[in-house]
């Protein structure tokens, strides 16, 4: 082809010839700069850019750009922390009809885990993960139905009836920037953060009338409506009931409650006798609340 | 101002997230929600016993379910017998019983020596005070708090009005809602709302002026959103001078100048007057109008509808529009709104329109906007004002612990008033001074002047509160106390604070469920709870504290401590008549000291129709609105609407509304004309911004409380400036930079934080100011409003710049 192409090439140009391709260059010029030229009047169109887009990070903070190779290995921006490879982004959930196993260690390991993001049972939990600050309506992409990454797990909501999502749950740790010379301009002694509180642990756990016998709900539906938030398909393994197409759950499992309200008119008795603990967890919240384990 | 451009953005969200909670709800729940949710049973734990009490923070007033193990609390749930939160509760209420368990709670009495602060028993502190009282009664000044529980401040204000004659009482409620005093008294002729939050149910728009509603009154917050999950349809409008959480959810976000809310609540009764649109029943039957005055007054002067008409007419769209920034467009919404009687519109304000030069007139003008367009009286229809911190409304305005009060809204400057007081106090004749003693502002401005000037205090005691950190001006106002000799500062708290820092005596006090206590919420709701836990170390009571430094005075011969029968101030005693000695800790709970107290004010309560309930039928309540009264079959019945005929008892059948303590004595609320005013001081060349200061979710007022606690601590550890970020862009700022705020009082360096918790618009800034490391109250104004003596927090010029480190 490329012999082709030479072959035919004119060896030589005569000046009528000339004259006229000339002629023809010429219009097509000028005809490229009048285009050019209205098109360069026009209103120019800018990306449309909202004024709240975030300000580029300082630049000792900025992720550095990974090679394409690299890509897989690394990860960068804000979910750094999720692992997010792309072995684990696939949405896992499992079946209606797979066989669950449910261990007592993977039963303690979730009791354990629910506990890093709660200060003490029926504390909400807080949110181990950077959030939009001023919409709520975010958190509804993930935990309206719940979803699993990996081993990362949004639980979908147990309380669909409430829409104001950081009234009460707060961020683990700030999405806020902080100085590094805060500290310095302290002027009143403050211990970070030091607090001796040991709150109730762990509700239950459940009884059982007889061996085999379905086990009691042990602790307050109040804004628990939803079973399966916890125990259901998208749920902390240890947690997972083993007979997920059952629907209703309060057919065989029942509340129980062995106290109710105190008579308001009574002091209660301010100073009752130390009595022997019952709960299992009993580790000391200082290791519990680590920043490090929250993440 | 323009339309932000995340409203796009914002409905889109809106719409996906109720696409999917629709979805996730269909057939089963989308309904009503349980109620109350979830039963109303408790956790099943072993050996916990529970008991309510309100949350220790707001003013919202939840109930919380204290669960105790071995006298330490462990546990708190929402009561789900409560009517405020329905057994919902915010972030720091699910947390507010690790309030207790700083590790740096204050144990024991400590006395500065030689420049330390040294541990001392309770004798030498008491035996301290009750000397610095004693050797210059009148140089002393009693600072406290509407975090004060009813008995500590009905206490307290006893002690210095019945004991000492001495009105320098003031609380620091002063600087949070003392506007709404004034405004509800220029405009009803009595103290506090006649509504309740019952409203947040019924309305069909809800109003905020100036209020972040979202961050400071979460549970009441979600209490209207939450209804649109329920299908319902409400309308949020945000008046406000920056982007928060609240506008986010809001259906329409008005972007106003600074101080323009003057001026919109005019333009909005112009309107109603350009197009015939007010209530000519309701004003007619039920109205006077009112006009400042000139010099303009608290109570100003009677007007003619004329003369009102013409007043309110300066206040065209053209004109409001260019004071305010609102557009025309958004201006006509406000008045179309007020105009349509069929749609319900609730009001609610809080520290935009309170901490303001002009508080007391722009209350005067909401109010008059809904007397005016008759949009008041019915559920759901009518102006609230709120309050911030939990007994604001119960220890501040009931009980009467300001400079000029006393309890039962009588007056110090009021000779009937003084009787009253002083016969059921059984006070020989003319023991209470007649001269109202030092607000706020003035206490702390006499107490840093050197002590030979005229009206010097020397020695100021302070309780359940944190001025070190909360007052404005805090270089003038506080910190040059250090610089004076003869000054003693006592301090009683819980934990170490900017305040601390300059006692001379610091008290360790008993906190919360710590000891028994009675708070009132923003809805006349009087709350009542009982000890549940023993204090740390030697903390103590305030009450008690208060009432033993009285009895000191007694053996130290101060003729004030005793009644007119010669017995003490705060004699008590058992069925046998024996004297009780309450004011030995180790007898102090002998007897409910609360319980008594509380039944010897609740006297003063029925004076002006705001009885309370018997302290045993409180108990066994979840707080009751007041007036209670007892009903033909001894039970006792709330009211959850004053004025209104149907609910409340004390409205004469078939007058439907009755203003029965009208400033006119005829019935009849005022309807005010205030002109808008400029504010005091307006960004300039040499300090070109805008300063707002307030609080975020977290945290709750200077954080001495819930900076120690973890999960809210780190949800939110420091304080930081909001900045436009445009304006940050043209200074090189970036979120997370240290950036320089100068105002003509002080400077600070913080970290920037752009498009973060909220937005400011261009020529803005915001900080918080619960974080006492970065006190940015150095930098605010202490001008103050002419009448309520509250001062602005919410403007002041600032400048800005980034800092070198």
């Amino acid at each position: 082809m490329n012999s082709d192409f030479q072959n035919n090439m004119p060896v030589y140009t005569s000046p009528a010839k000339l004259g006229r391709s000339l002629t023809i260059w010429g219009a097509i010029s000028v005809a490229i700069g009048v285009v050019g030229f209205m098109l360069g009047i026009a209103k120019p169109v800018t990306p449309h850019r909202a004024s709240s887009r975030p300000l580029r990070p300082p630049l000792d903070q900025a992720d550095l750009v990974p090679n394409y190779s690299e890509i897989n290995a690394k990860s960068v921006g804000r979910n750094r922390n999720w692992n997010s490879n792309f072995e684990t982004l696939k949405q896992n959930a499992p079946g209606l009809f797979d066989v669950v196993t449910r261990t007592a260690a993977m039963k303690e390991a979730a009791l354990h885990d629910r506990l890093r993001t709660r200060a003490f049972d029926g504390a909400p939990p807080v949110i181990p993960h950077a959030i939009e600050q001023q919409s709520a309506a975010n958190c509804l992409a993930c935990h309206a139905q719940g979803l699993i990454l990996g081993d990362r797990i949004a639980t979908r909501i147990s309380h669909p009836h409430y829409s104001s999502c950081t009234q009460c749950h707060v961020e683990a740790v700030a999405g806020l920037p902080t100085s590094a010379n805060l500290a310095a301009s302290s002027t009143v002694h403050m211990e970070p953060s030091m607090n001796t509180f040991a709150g109730i642990l762990r509700a239950g756990p459940g009884l059982r009338a007889m061996p085999h016998a379905p086990p009691t709900i042990p602790h307050t539906l109040q804004l628990r409506t939803d079973c399966l938030s916890c125990h259901g398909l998208i749920a902390r393994p240890g947690l997972r009931t083993t007979h997920p197409w059952l629907q209703n759950c309060v057919q065989c499992h029942v509340t129980t409650t062995d106290r109710d309200t105190v008579p308001y008119n009574t002091a209660p008795d301010t100073f009752p006798a130390a009595s022997s603990e019952r709960n299992s967890h009993s580790a000391p919240l200082s290791s519990r609340n680590s920043p490090e384990g929250l993440r | 101002m323009t339309d932000l451009p995340l409203t796009d953005r914002r409905t889109f969200l809106k719409a996906t997230a109720l696409a999917a909670a629709t979805s996730l709800a269909r057939g089963s729940v989308f309904a009503q929600p349980p109620a109350p949710p979830g039963g109303s049973q408790l956790p099943v734990l072993p050996n916990v016993t529970w008991n309510k009490a309100p949350c220790r923070f707001c003013g919202t007033g939840c109930h919380v379910m204290v669960g105790v193990k071995n006298d330490k609390v462990v546990a708190v749930t929402g009561d789900r017998q409560a009517e405020v939160n329905k057994g919902l509760l915010c972030v720091k209420g699910y947390h507010v019983g690790m309030v207790l368990y700083g590790a740096d709670r204050l144990r024991t009495p400590l006395l500065r020596k030689n420049g330390e602060l040294v541990p001392i028993t309770w004798e030498e502190a008491i035996q301290t005070i009750a000397q610095r009282i004693h050797s210059a009664p009148q140089k002393f000044a009693f600072y406290g708090s509407g975090q004060w529980t009813i008995p500590e401040g009905y206490a307290a204000n006893k002690l210095m009005k019945g004991g000492l004659s001495n009105n320098h009482i003031d609380p620091n409620a002063r600087l949070c809602m003392s506007s709404a005093v004034t405004g509800y008294i220029s405009t009803y002729g009595v103290d506090e709302p006649y509504n309740c939050y019952d409203d947040l149910d019924h309305c069909d728009v809800l109003l905020l002026w100036g209020n972040n509603f979202a961050e400071m009154h979460p549970v009441l917050f979600s209490r209207v959103v939450d209804r649109r999950l329920r299908g319902e349809n409400v309308e949020l409008i945000d008046l406000t001078t920056r982007h928060t959480r609240t506008s986010q959810q809001a259906n329409h976000v008005l972007l106003m100048q600074p101080q323009s809310d003057l001026a919109i609540a005019n333009c909005i009764l112009h309107q109603l007057v350009e197009r015939k649109a007010w209530d000519q029943e309701f004003v007619e039957k039920h109205c006077h109008f009112r006009g400042p005055g000139d010099p303009a007054t608290l109570m100003g002067e009677p007007i003619s509808f004329e003369q009102f008409c013409h007043s309110v007419s300066a206040y065209t769209i053209e004109r409001t529009a260019e004071i305010s920034g609102l557009s025309p467009q958004q201006l006509r919404m406000l008045g179309n709104l007020f105009a349509d009687r069929k749609r319900k519109i609730t009001s609610l304000w809080c520290m935009g329109m309170n901490q303001h030069t002009q508080g007391t007139a722009i209350n005067n003008l909401v109010h008059a906007v809904h007397l005016f367009s008759g949009h008041f009286g019915k559920k759901g229809d009518g102006p609230q004002s709120l309050t911030g911190q939990p007994s604001a409304c119960g220890t501040v305005r009931e009980v009467g612990t300001l400079a000029h009060a006393l309890p039962g809204d009588l007056r110090v400057d009021d000779e009937k008033g003084r009787q009253v007081a002083e016969q059921i106090w059984n006070l020989p004749a003319g023991r209470i001074n007649p001269k109202p003693g030092y607000h706020t502002v003035l206490m702390w401005e006499k107490f840093c002047s050197p002590s030979a000037t005229e009206g010097a205090l020397d020695t100021l005691w302070v309780q359940v509160t944190n001025p070190g950190q909360s007052l404005p001006n805090l270089h003038k106002l506080f910190e040059r106390k250090s610089e004076l000799s003869g000054k003693f500062l006592i301090v009683s708290d819980v934990y170490p604070t900017a305040t601390t820092a300059l006692a001379d005596l610091v008290l360790p006090s008993a906190m919360w469920v710590e000891k028994n206590g009675i708070f009132g919420n923003s809805e006349r709701r009087t709350q009542q709870w009982f000890r549940m836990v023993s204090p740390p170390g030697e903390a103590r009571d305030d009450c008690w504290q208060t009432i033993a430094v009285a009895h000191r005075l007694l053996e130290m011969g101060h003729p004030g401590m005793q009644d007119q029968d010669g017995r003490f101030l705060f004699h008590q005693e058992d069925e046998q008549g024996q004297s009780i000695p309450i004011w030995e800790w180790q007898h102090y709970y002998d007897v409910n000291v609360d319980e008594r107290l509380y039944e010897e004010y609740r006297r003063f309560s029925t004076i002006k129709h705001k009885d309370l309930a018997p302290y045993d039928v409180l108990s066994q309540a979840h707080g009751l609105r007041w007036p209670v009264v007892k009903q033909p079959d001894g039970t006792w019945k709330e009211t959850p609407y004053r004025f209104i005929e149907g609910s409340d008892p004390y409205v004469t059948p078939g007058t439907g509304v009755q203003f029965y303590h009208s400033v006119t004595k005829d019935d009849r609320a005022l309807i005010w004309f205030r002109p808008y005013v400029a504010p005091p001081e307006i960004p300039d060349e040499a300090y070109p911004f805008w300063l707002d200061t307030g609080r975020v979710l977290e945290h709750w007022h200077t954080g001495t409380m819930t900076m120690r606690i973890p999960p809210l601590r780190r949800a939110m550890p420091s304080s930081y400036v909001e900045i436009n970020a445009e304006d940050a862009r043209r200074l090189g700022v970036q979120s997370g930079d240290r950036v320089k705020l100068e105002t003509r009082r002080g400077e600070l360096i913080l970290p920037a934080w752009i498009d973060g918790r909220g937005r400011c618009p261009p020529g803005h800034l915001f900080v918080p100011f619960f974080d006492e490391r970065l006190l940015i109250n150095r930098l605010t104004l202490e001008a103050h409003c002419p009448f309520s003596k509250e001062p602005d927090y919410q403007k002041c010029a600032a400048r800005v710049s980034k800092a070198m480190s």
